[in-house]
């Protein structure tokens, strides 16, 4: 009877311990919802970016904020943020995701919204420098030594040569980059058909498409492809972080892109109208611009971008003004160009 | 001939279908485990500790284990309910009914994560009507508790009903006999005999919860410190390439996924041996 007794006691033990460590785990996953656990109330902003803001936002501008808006108020400000490709995120929007402030990479996902009734018009027009906070030339990156001698975007039509390429489905940055294929080559020849030869050589050598152009260059350090084109803030954050594996060449002329802030107004709690005024105006300020400066971004005040040793020079840049603004180009070159002419040629 | 010798040398023989088995395993399995947790202590232990301190990863992996827990404890009720009605009542369409509630299993996770905003978000058929009222069930924790229950949903089924079917009926019939109400017999004739199932069901449930992308990448919002899950930390981080952050969170989830397995086995195996 006793002998019984103590079988039973040895065998629950392990059992025992079981939930011993169960109710470990559900302690401690559900510790900072506990009403002692729970830090002091908060105000939050919701902020959805394009792919490539993860670090500067995360490390630099929201925690600088949060420092000022705390020395000014006393109040501590969270941020609830997700960063993804430009055309993911403003599909996002659409769907309904509760975000405050979206910084997008081309002005022409601010149109969907605006299409889609998200937003009542181009609001993002009445906001400092039209809405753009910041902005990147778009560069070519070759594996370390350049062993193909690529020196601008015409050696990228070669055969042989494999591009890893963002896609432009949902990728704002791809976008930019068929911008300055196409671009460049109409700048140097005059010829809109060189510019067209000049995007189908290059098209032709895509062999990966990746969802973001943070995607794409995650693809490229994998090992994939001979070339990557990317903002050039992509490569001098990584290169100010020792962590470049490449070598960066710049085209004689591409595109800077320039990124488009938008409040969606829908969202925002009229309590927390205070707090989004102040955070949109915060981005345009001196601090912050030499925070993107820092982070590899170019400033919207070129004056600022001498602080950033690592930027290069080119030697003709344009924007997408020069070649009529977004709602022009999208029509005239991202469709009727690279989507109904490049794009069947390439897969036939 | 002593009875020593034949079992070890059937034993030997028998070595062969196991190396075989772990050939074919290795590149299959076992070496992608080992390069997760290789990744993971590729910096050694302080920046693997630092990546799992980081307070994006800390409210990813509460956030999953929370999740998982209530996907866990609905699914177990609902999972037990259906599997009682499916088992001892007869009605016309219980055939189809039983191939509908099984039908997760094989829909691509991606199809329920967009099927969920279509009803449910603010552009959606029901979540059209609830928006102006302010309730948002897409993108916040609720939306991704109802992309895991219908994910899951299954798994509780599976593990509960086959029990159930071949439970005697005799014993309910002789608890009615004496008199027990359908609760009662519920109560103490049937669940006792359910206990395995109920525990292997449940803890199944929390490790597909736990490990579940496809559906939660959509209805989430993928929003940090709100409502982003581990694995969409994981995929996040290793977008961004920070594949050390990545694999130090991926470490913790296949350890976690690793002893619940192993607690799974061990309670199938004591329950077999009871019942036997």
């Amino acid at each position: 009877m006793h002998r019984f007794g103590r079988m039973e006691a040895l065998r629950s033990l392990p059992a025992a311990l079981l939930w011993l460590t169960a109710a470990a785990i559900v302690l401690y996953a559900a510790w900072p919802w506990l009403p002692w656990g729970r830090g002091k109330t908060v105000r939050t902003i919701v902020f959805y970016g394009f792919s490539i803001l993860g670090e500067v936002m995360n490390e630099g501008v929201f925690p600088a904020f949060q420092a000022e808006w705390q020395a000014r108020t006393g109040e501590h400000v969270e941020f609830v943020s997700s960063f993804a490709g430009s055309g993911t995120i403003t599909n996002q929007l659409i769907m309904g995701v509760p975000a405050d402030v979206a910084l997008l990479s081309v002005e022409i996902d601010a149109l969907r919204l605006v299409t889609a009734g998200l937003l009542p018009g181009p609001t993002w027009r009445d906001l400092p420098n039209a809405g753009v906070v910041n902005r990147t030339p778009f560069v070519i990156l070759v594996r370390p030594g350049n062993p193909l001698g690529i020196r601008d975007y015409p050696d990228l039509t070669r055969p042989g040569i494999g591009i890893v390429h963002p896609d432009p489905l949902t990728s704002g940055g791809a976008q930019w980059a068929i911008l300055g294929e196409y671009g460049s080559a109409l700048r140097q020849t005059g010829s809109p058909d060189a510019a067209h030869d000049q995007l189908l050589g290059i098209w032709r050598n895509v062999v990966a498409q990746a969802a973001s152009a943070r995607g794409a260059r995650t693809q490229f350090e994998s090992g994939f492809g001979d070339v990557l084109i990317t903002y050039e803030q992509e490569i001098i954050s990584d290169q100010a972080r020792g962590r470049l594996i490449g070598q960066i060449v710049y085209p004689r002329s591409t595109i800077f892109s320039e990124h488009t802030l938008v409040v969606i107004e829908r969202n925002v709690d009229p309590q927390e109208r205070d707090l989004i005024d102040a955070f949109v105006e915060f981005l345009w300020s001196p601090q912050a611009q030499r925070l993107f400066v820092e982070y590899g971004f170019r400033s919207i005040d070129p004056t600022n971008d001498g602080a950033n040793p690592l930027f290069g020079t080119i030697a003709d840049p344009f924007l997408v003004s020069d070649l009529g603004g977004w709602e022009r180009v999208k029509v005239r070159i991202i469709d009727d160009i690279w989507r109904d002419r490049v794009l069947p040629e390439v897969n036939p | 001939m002593t009875p020593a010798i034949r079992p070890r040398r059937a034993a030997r023989a028998s070595r062969l279908p196991i190396f075989l088995l772990l050939a074919v395993l290795l590149p299959l399995l076992l070496m992608p485990l080992a390069a997760v947790f290789i990744f993971a202590g590729r910096g050694g232990l302080p920046a693997f500790q630092q990546a799992l301190s980081n307070p994006d990863a800390q409210f990813a992996i509460r956030f999953s284990l929370l999740i998982a827990l209530g996907t866990a404890l609905v699914n177990g009720v609902l999972g037990t309910l259906a599997a009682y009605v499916l088992s001892k009542y007869r009605f016309r369409g219980r055939e189809a009914l039983t191939v509908i509630v099984n039908l997760p299993v094989a829909i691509p996770t991606v199809v329920v994560g967009t099927s969920l905003l279509l009803l449910w978000g603010p552009i959606g058929l029901l979540g059209r009507f609830l928006d102006p009222l302010g309730i948002q069930p897409m993108f916040a924790p609720l939306g991704v508790l109802l992309a895991h229950l219908f994910v899951t949903f299954p798994y509780m089924l599976g593990a509960v009903k086959p029990v159930l079917d071949e439970l005697e009926v005799t014993y309910e019939e002789a608890a009615y006999t004496i008199g027990a109400s359908r609760w009662q017999t519920f109560r103490y004739v049937i669940l006792p005999a359910l206990r395995g199932g109920l525990f292997s069901g449940t803890l199944l449930t929390f490790a597909h919860s736990l490990g579940e992308f496809g559906a939660t990448v959509l209805v989430s919002g993928n929003l940090r410190l709100r409502t982003q899950t581990a694995p969409l930390f994981i995929f996040a981080q290793f977008e961004a390439g920070n594949i050390e952050n990545a694999n130090a969170v991926a470490a913790v989830l296949a350890t976690l996924s690793f002893l619940l397995f192993f607690t799974l086995l061990r309670i199938t195996r004591r329950e077999r041996q009871e019942g036997a």
